[in-house]
């Protein structure tokens, strides 16, 4: 079973995303801070981690820039799904290494199908 | 009822009379008639006496009987003629007493109706007949009046144009007397022109029943000419016109006015006319509306009217090409003035540069509606700088000439580098040096440049006098021609069709014979000018001289010592004259010293510079000694002098005894000092004769062919400096007028030559940078903002600007200026080239252009907007993403619930957002209003802490306030409830897990203050001066949620109570919010 590490500071998000992706038969770990989620991942080594950009204490930009540090979660895919829906922001997304923007709102439909593509059936 | 008519009455009075003269009548008749009868039967057998007498007395006797009849007739006609001519008198002279009243003007009179016949009906007519009269009259009094009171005057004439009435006004206008002139035909009050004009309107127009208003000048009694306005128009009586009226205006005052504006016009016309530049006024459609006499002389068609480009350029539309775009347009795009220098054709056809000033005429709204153009032929200017640009590189190329003769004693050396550097300083393709073998009488040619070594070996060996070498070598005289393969006076020659066209041969003349030619050639034509020529000609000397030295270096090392002492000398003269000369524009203070130089190099005793002013005086400009000021007059025209007649003659001219030279007058100021010997240097700049410097010695002097050829070098470098200072004192004052509009622009202006340095700056670069120009003239110009580290990019943006502007193109990019107070300003560079006529690149111009406001309105325009899609997007994903997920059946019941649930709070999230914003919109609008009331402050700062419970819990936060002795805060209760909230929120939001906040209240002097403070992450610098900016986020923002309207609608709020607010805050620390609020009366 694949297993997808979800990182939002806002409940609900990480509540829909858990729905949508159990009822498809992916294991999810839902994270409420940045904080510790390096570590997590690291322990968890997931196949996916579906990250928001603005959180407090450790930006999404900042632990994504951290993942792509560590050679053990370098291969990790990551998907940045965010407010910032700025083509500049974007652009800094891709080159820090996020193999997929995603911009609220956004249809949880189609970010399974994403993620599905990423993980595998 | 029957009224009773005369006629019934009458016929009555007859039946009555007939009645009462017939019955007694008849009585009469029968008694008479019945006496004869009884007679006759009296006498049944009458006698015959007896009957006659009967008969006799038959007619007596009837007239008898008659006479009381016809007296009772009588006296009853008489009764009754009295009886009627009663009744009708009285009416009558009622009738005759009324008319004589109404004729005396009482209208009022009313007559009694005594009987109803005619006589009655007739006073019943007269009386109706008062009463319509009253009315007429009185209307017509009123329409009199009207008249009256009319103040312009009124005539009114018959068909035949004779006056029938005029008002009180015509009589007071034009003190006629109306008795006077009514009968008089209305021409009588013009002279012969304006009764002309009346007749016209009188005749052409009215008699066709036409109304006509017009313009004329009538005479009053005094005979004054008064000018009026006719309108005029027909008075028509059944189809037929019976006379004319006409109103006549007091047209003065207007006339005056007309008069005062045809003059204050004219005297615009006259300034613009006495303007000796042109001056044009265009429209929008670029059609010239107004222009001055220059203007108009200037041109070779008609002026007015035309299109501009079409007068000046005989074109179909404006010009366009950039750096020479069409001034007019340009002001009427930017509506700023405009500079710019056209070229144009001039009357004959000719080439023409006119310096372009154009400027905006605009309306009160600040629409550019016309634009001036000042055209200011600057032909000559140009010429005269393209002639110094030229003699300037000419005496480069001779210096530099001169500079490798002295350096070097290697023939070949100096041949190959002399021809190098001719060919450069001429523009030619190539060369070649040909030398003399007088035994073979033969030339050969061993240097040559642009030729391949094949041609060379065809053409490389000349006989002495064939060829134009040949010839040349021979004669020693310099040939050229601007093209070879077409010029006549070359009839037969190798280079004829070798492609060559500009082509000269030039003597390399030794010190007594030719030593060999130099030849010079273009494929281009090459017209040489004598000026080029006479350069040449030097050059030739100089090589020559320099052959001869080497040659003679082993024999005569002495002579060349000399020679290259000499030379040597020159130079370093030459290099000392050429730069003081040169770098100087204040030519006064240096031409002194370098008339001293001369002095010394060639020992003379004095020497002078005198100048030709225009009047073809000779002028004192400089020497060696004090003999005069500058200026004063020293040889007045057609004096004969050793100067004027060398300046005349265009050659340097030697006396050797100026004592005996009878035939030149000495100057007075010379005349005491027994000079003996003097050489005298004409100075001319191509044909325009300069001055003439002279040398004067006490003893004599020789003077030596080089000595000439030297002074003849000094003096063209004395006559480009004079030139060039004339020529720059001139165009300075010419550059005062566009440098004090340069200066008053707002934008920073940077000129710069071709070399990148600075040539001028303008006051707005000098704000802006803190650099000021005295220091930044002649700077390379990416070296002048070097005075901070930061400017680096910004150097290199205006660098590269400033290279594609070198590059004759124009160029903008924007950049972050640091001043040197270290203030930083977003510019927009922009350079554009500076074209010369030929549309070669002189320089560049660069614009900054301070677009912090631009900046700043784009920068919160974009926040607002990535703020707005931004914050709404978060809570539009619950309502988009849950709605999705709940349609597709993805979720349970319970869990659909609090599905609902969020999509229902994260909607209330986005309506507090968008009301939010509307309240700061009201607010800011002036939309929202006030309701003041006592608030109670420690309830509502209870409320506060209740709302936050849960988040102050979450977060292990204390919140704490201080309320000294309870003050009474009066305000509206709402508004301060959702400031402190704000503040409070933020004070959480920003700051870790167990912070503090602090809320204190204070009033003292009338001040009620609330701190709120808080141990948080505080407030970076860079973002304290925005914090209350509409959307701003500071540096957290990346970390929290949030709209950046917050602290905009508590500097709102704190604005509408009248208060203040304040934040002090460190990083790391803390922020502390300070509110002052005047106290307000309790409510």
């Amino acid at each position: 079973m694949s297993k997808v590490i979800v990182i939002d500071d806002e409940p609900f998000i990480l509540m829909m995303i858990e729905d949508k992706l159990k009822k498809a038969k992916i294991d999810v770990i839902t994270l409420r801070e940045s904080r510790n989620a390096a570590d997590v991942i690291r322990r968890e080594k997931p196949d996916l981690v579906i990250l928001d950009w603005m959180m407090p204490e450790l930006s999404g930009i900042d632990l994504c820039r951290l993942l792509k540090k560590d050679p053990d979660m370098l291969n990790i895919p990551i998907f940045m799904l965010t407010a910032k829906g700025q083509d500049a922001d974007e652009q800094l997304g891709l080159r820090c290494g996020v193999t997929r923007y995603i911009t609220k709102p956004f249809s949880p439909k189609a970010l399974l199908e994403m993620v599905q593509e990423v993980v595998g059936k | 009822m029957f009224k009773t008519k005369i006629i019934y009455r009458l016929i009555a009075v007859f039946l009555v009379f007939a009645i009462m003269v017939l019955v007694p009548f008849s009585f009469t008749i029968i008694k008479q008639v019945n006496n004869m009868i009884q007679e006759e039967e009296k006498f049944e057998k009458p006698r015959d006496d007896e009957y006659a007498r009967m008969h006799q007395e038959f007619i007596p006797k009837l007239i008898d009987q008659m006479i009381p009849y016809a007296f009772y007739i009588l006296v009853m006609a008489f009764f009754l003629a009295i009886f009627f001519l009663r009744n009708m008198l009285v009416s009558l002279r009622q009738l005759q007493k009324g008319s004589l009243a109404l004729k005396d003007g009482n209208l009022d009179i009313r007559l009694e109706v005594t009987s109803d016949d005619e006589l009655g009906d007739a006073t019943k007519a007269f009386n109706e007949m008062a009463v319509a009269l009253k009315e007429k009259t009185l209307e017509l009094r009123q329409k009199d009046r009207y008249i009256n009171a009319m103040l312009d005057p009124l005539w009114v004439v018959d068909e035949d144009n004779n006056i029938v009435d005029v008002n009180p006004a015509f009589t007071r206008f034009f003190g006629y007397r109306k008795e006077d002139i009514v009968g008089a035909s209305v021409y009588d009050f013009f002279d012969e022109k304006n009764a002309g004009i009346m007749r016209k309107q009188l005749e052409d127009r009215r008699d066709l029943g036409i109304s006509s208003t017009y313009e004329i000048n009538i005479l009053t009694k005094e005979g004054v000419q008064v000018p009026v306005l006719i309108s005029g128009s027909p008075i028509y009586s059944d189809d037929r016109i019976i006379g004319k009226i006409g109103i006549l205006k007091d047209f003065r005052e207007q006339n005056d006015l007309r008069n005062e504006l045809r003059r204050s016009k004219e005297y615009v016309e006259t300034v613009m006319d006495s303007i000796e530049d042109q001056l044009i006024v265009i429209d929008k459609d670029f059609r010239i509306i107004k222009a001055n006499k220059i203007a108009m002389m200037n041109a070779r068609g008609a002026v007015i009217g035309e299109y501009c480009h079409a007068v000046a350029h005989e074109k179909t539309r404006p010009c366009w090409t950039e750096g020479r775009e069409c001034p007019a347009q340009t002001v009427f795009m930017t509506g700023r003035n405009y500079r710019t220098t056209h070229q144009h054709a001039g009357v004959a056809g000719e080439k023409k540069f006119h310096e372009i000033v154009a400027s905006p005429i605009k309306d009160a709204t600040g629409n550019v509606l016309h634009v001036i153009e000042l055209i200011r032929d600057v032909t000559d200017r140009i010429r005269h700088e393209e002639e110094i640009f030229n003699k300037n590189r000419e005496l480069v190329a001779l210096n530099s000439v001169a500079g490798l003769l002295s350096r070097s004693l290697r023939s070949d050396e100096i041949f190959a580098k002399v021809l190098d550097k001719m060919i450069e300083m001429m523009k030619m393709d190539g060369g070649g040096i040909f030398f003399l073998d007088e035994t073979k009488k033969e030339m050969t040619c061993q240097y040559h440049r642009g030729i391949s070594d094949e041609y060379v070996k065809i053409m490389g060996r000349v006989r002495m006098g064939e060829d134009i070498p040949g010839r040349v070598a021979v004669t020693g005289q310099i040939i050229t021609t601007a093209d070879i393969s077409k010029d006549a006076r070359i009839e037969r020659s190798i280079m004829k069709h070798s492609g060559m066209k500009g082509y000269c041969c030039i003597p390399i003349r030794g010190k007594e014979r030719i030593i060999g030619v130099f030849c010079l050639f273009s494929f281009r034509t090459h017209a040489f000018t004598t000026e080029e020529e006479s350069i040449l000609n030097s050059i030739g000397e100089m090589t020559g001289i320099a052959l001869e030295n080497i040659r003679l270096y082993e024999k005569m090392r002495k002579l060349y010592e000399y020679q290259r002492k000499r030379r040597e000398e020159e130079q370093a003269q030459m290099l000392s004259l050429s730069t003081k000369l040169g770098s100087a524009i204040e030519l006064r203070d240096v031409l002194g010293k370098v008339l001293d130089l001369i002095k010394n190099f060639f020992g003379a005793d004095f020497v002078w510079l005198l100048v030709r002013d225009r009047d073809e005086n000779l002028l004192l400009k400089a020497s060696s000694s004090f003999v005069g000021a500058e200026d004063t007059v020293v040889y007045t025209r057609g004096i004969s002098s050793v100067e004027g007649y060398s300046l005349e003659k265009r050659t340097p001219t030697v006396i050797q005894d100026i004592r005996t030279e009878s035939k030149f007058y000495l100057a007075p100021e010379l005349a005491g000092m027994a000079y003996q010997s003097a050489i005298s240097v004409p100075m001319y700049i191509g044909d325009k004769p300069v001055g003439v410097y002279v040398l004067y010695y006490l003893g004599s002097r020789e003077f030596k062919e080089e000595d000439l050829h030297f002074l003849r070098i000094i003096a063209n470098v004395l006559t480009v400096s004079i030139e060039r200072s004339d020529y720059y004192s001139k165009s300075i004052m010419e550059k005062v007028l566009s440098d004090s509009i340069l200066q008053s622009v707002a934008e920073g202006i940077i000129t710069v030559g071709t070399d990148a340095r600075i040539i001028s700056v303008n006051r707005a670069f000098e704000k802006m940078t803190g650099v000021q120009a005295a220091h930044a003239v002649g700077m390379p110009i990416c070296d002048v903002l070097e005075f901070r580290d930061e400017n680096i990019d910004f150097r290199i943006s205006l660098g590269e600007c400033l290279e594609m502007a070198l590059q004759g193109s124009r160029a903008g990019k924007e950049g972050v200026l640091t001043s040197s107070a270290g203030i930083k300003i977003p510019m927009m560079i922009s350079s554009a080239p500076i074209l010369d006529a030929d549309g070669k690149v002189q320089g560049a111009v660069n614009l900054l252009r301070d677009i912090s406001r631009e900046k700043e309105i784009d920068r919160m325009k974009t926040d607002i907007i990535r703020s707005v899609s931004h914050e709404f997007r978060t809570p539009l994903s619950a309502i988009v993403g849950m709605t999705e997920m709940i349609l597709d059946g993805d979720v349970d019941e319970t869990r659909s619930r609090k599905y609902l649930t969020t999509i229902l709070s994260e909607g209330l999230r986005l309506s507090h957002m968008v009301s939010d914003l509307l309240s700061i919109a009201r607010i800011e609008s002036g939309m929202e209003s006030m309701r003041y009331e006592t608030i109670d402050m420690k309830g509502l700062l209870k409320e506060i802490e209740a709302s936050f419970s849960s988040l102050i819990e979450k977060k292990k936060a204390s919140l704490s306030y201080d309320i000294d002795g309870m003050p009474l805060f009066v305000g509206d209760t709402e508004k301060i409830k959702q400031l402190l909230m704000n503040l409070v929120d933020n004070g959480l939001m920003f700051s870790d897990q167990g912070c503090t906040i602090e809320i204190q209240l204070k009033k003292s002097d009338n001040i009620f203050e609330i701190r709120v403070s808080d141990s948080g992450w505080g407030i970076p610098e860079e973002d304290m001066g925005h914090l209350t900016e509409r959307f701003f986020r500071g540096r957290h923002g990346e970390k929290i949620k949030g709209t950046g309207l917050g602290l905009s609608l508590c500097s709102e709020i704190v604005k509408m109570h009248g208060g203040s607010m304040e934040f002090k805050s460190r990083v790391g620390k803390g922020t502390e919010v300070i509110l002052s609020f005047p106290c307000k009366e309790e409510k």
